[in-house]
């Protein structure tokens, strides 16, 4: 009888680790975020470190951003061209453009970018650091890395994120604009019209929110585990791929939040 | 000056490293703990500043407890010590005057001005037998391994500690820079009166700079004592070490004698 609930124990031992592991990284984000708040409040993060994040993940991040919301833009367009063409009026294409751009692609798309940019940096960076003792140096030289090192990556993340979303937008629309004049023959007029008949002005603060949210949520996975690596190279590697992975479910599952919370 | 004192200091990472360490450091002296890789040494050290926090017993610094210290408290134990890493763990993004700087308070920075903290960097790298001009702008990656130990000690050393704590300071240096390091710890403490507290490998280094050597394997101190002590000690673990010490110098005393006479 035993031997027939081992397997049952076996999957009730591994429930446990995976809830253990997920309320211990959660524990651990919620205090690096609150030490955040804390420090940022007191005024303990240097101008210059948070102004060097934001012009390292903002603008240096600016061209691949702009490159991937030209072809979000641009596939949406030519998919819905192809689909809308004999039966449907095409100018509808305007709208379903700008709403699938604003609404969503501009800003998942854009948190992908920033995981594979950004987060994947900071978390082999700060692991780096925390195998190499750097971070142990820190503290011995009277120094807290929260707002050395945490505090400007998740202040910049949260900055940075929003406006990168706006400017995602923009260049996605308005490539998916060009687009549908190259391959369905549908001008910019009728485009905009389309676009600006189910247009709510809410879509664009929904899209902004749904950019802060990613914003905060990329760098905070990323400093996380880059501050828990252990175990030199190979640690490093571990942790930034593992880094990755829940930054990517992260980003999708708080995407997939965001309809019912916000547009009912 | 200052006195520290590893009062049954227990700590485990998955498997015991430490079990029941009991130490006393007294003000000014220069104590070098040898041992086998993995025995708990740098443990023992990081707990010293609160790095690592025993999971019973505690260490204390000048009386003060390292273990119950508040966040405050603890930041003037560490304002006390320096600290040189294994690897130096100096900052790759920064210039060697950036990262000796980083020993002294912000506010210490803003209060001093410019010009009075580079004269202390300088004289901070300066008294680690460093040209200062030469290195200040100089980038981690452009040093080599014995000058990023050398910048390490200066960072330690330019907040004007009480303690420094070396963790393996001579480790990959070749025994020109090792003996040059060993000097160089050797006259720190004349000069600044520092309690050091020295993890190494190096047991000829450690004869030459200690007033005690401690042995510590399986996580617990199996002597302490005088360097001469050390040597003519019958501890069989102890001679293992010095032992091996001997046949080592032995071998390259002959590989020497061997070089001259062929050339």
């Amino acid at each position: 009888m035993p031997r027939l609930l081992d397997p049952l124990a076996g999957v009730l031992r591994a429930i446990g680790r995976v809830g253990d592991s997920v309320f211990r990284h959660a524990g651990g984000m919620t205090l690096l975020t609150t030490r955040t708040a804390v420090d940022t409040l007191r005024g303990n993060v240097a101008l210059r470190d948070f102004v060097d994040q934001a012009f390292s993940m903002g603008v240096q991040s600016l061209p691949l951003v702009m490159v991937t919301a030209i072809l979000s833009g641009i596939v949406t367009s030519q998919q819905g061209g192809y689909q809308f063409t004999g039966s449907i009026p095409l100018y509808i294409l305007g709208s379903v453009v700008t709403s699938s751009v604003v609404l969503e692609l501009g800003p998942v798309l854009t948190a992908v970018v920033m995981i594979g940019r950004v987060g994947a940096r900071i978390t082999a960076e700060l692991g780096t650091m925390q195998v190499s003792e750097q971070i142990d140096a820190l503290y011995s030289l009277g120094r807290d890395p929260i707002p050395v090192l945490a505090a400007p990556r998740i202040l910049a993340g949260m900055l940075v994120m929003p406006a990168l979303v706006a400017i995602a937008n923009g260049v996605g629309v308005v490539a998916g604009m060009v687009s549908a004049q190259a391959t369905v023959g549908l001008g910019s007029q009728s485009f905009l019209y389309g676009a600006r008949l189910f247009w709510h002005s809410y879509d664009l603060m929904y899209s902004l929110l749904k950019a802060l949210a990613f914003g905060f949520v990329i760098p905070v996975i990323s400093v996380h585990m880059g501050l828990l690596t252990r175990g030199g190279a190979e640690g490093v590697g571990r942790s930034t791929t593992a880094s990755v992975v829940f930054m990517i479910i992260a980003v999708l599952v708080s995407d997939a939040l965001f309809p019912p919370l916000f547009l009912n | 000056m200052a006195e520290i004192e590893y009062r049954a200091v227990y700590k485990a990472f998955d498997v015991p490293v430490l079990t029941g360490v009991d130490l006393k450091v007294a003000s000014g002296e220069t104590l070098s703990i040898v041992g086998p890789s993995g025995t708990g040494k740098s443990v023992l050290l990081k707990t010293t500043i609160g790095l690592i926090v025993p999971d019973d017993g505690d260490v204390l610094v000048d009386g003060q407890s390292v273990v119950d210290a508040t966040s405050e408290q603890l930041q003037a134990i560490r304002r006390k010590a320096g600290y040189v890493f294994q690897n130096a763990a100096l900052f790759d993004s920064m210039n060697v005057f950036e990262n000796v700087s980083l020993g002294l308070l912000d506010d210490e920075i803003r209060a001093l001005g410019r010009a009075e903290v580079l004269r202390r960097v300088s004289a901070a790298l300066e008294d680690v037998n460093l040209e200062a001009e030469a290195v200040l702008s100089k980038l981690p990656s452009e040093l080599s391994g014995g000058m990023r130990k050398r910048v390490g000690l200066a960072r330690a050393i330019v907040g004007q500690p009480e303690i420094l704590l070396y963790d393996e300071p001579v480790t990959g240096l070749d025994p020109i820079n090792s003996a040059a390091v060993d000097r160089l710890i050797s006259a720190i403490a004349e000069r600044m009166h520092v309690t050091s507290i020295v993890v190494t490998h190096d047991i000829e280094g450690a004869m030459t700079i200690s007033d005690r050597i401690a042995l510590l394997e399986g996580g617990k101190l199996r002597f302490v004592g005088t360097p001469q002590e050390f040597r003519n000690s019958q501890e069989p673990l102890v001679r293992a070490f010095v032992d091996r010490e001997a046949a080592f110098a032995a071998a390259a005393a002959k590989s020497e004698a061997g070089h001259e006479g062929m050339a």
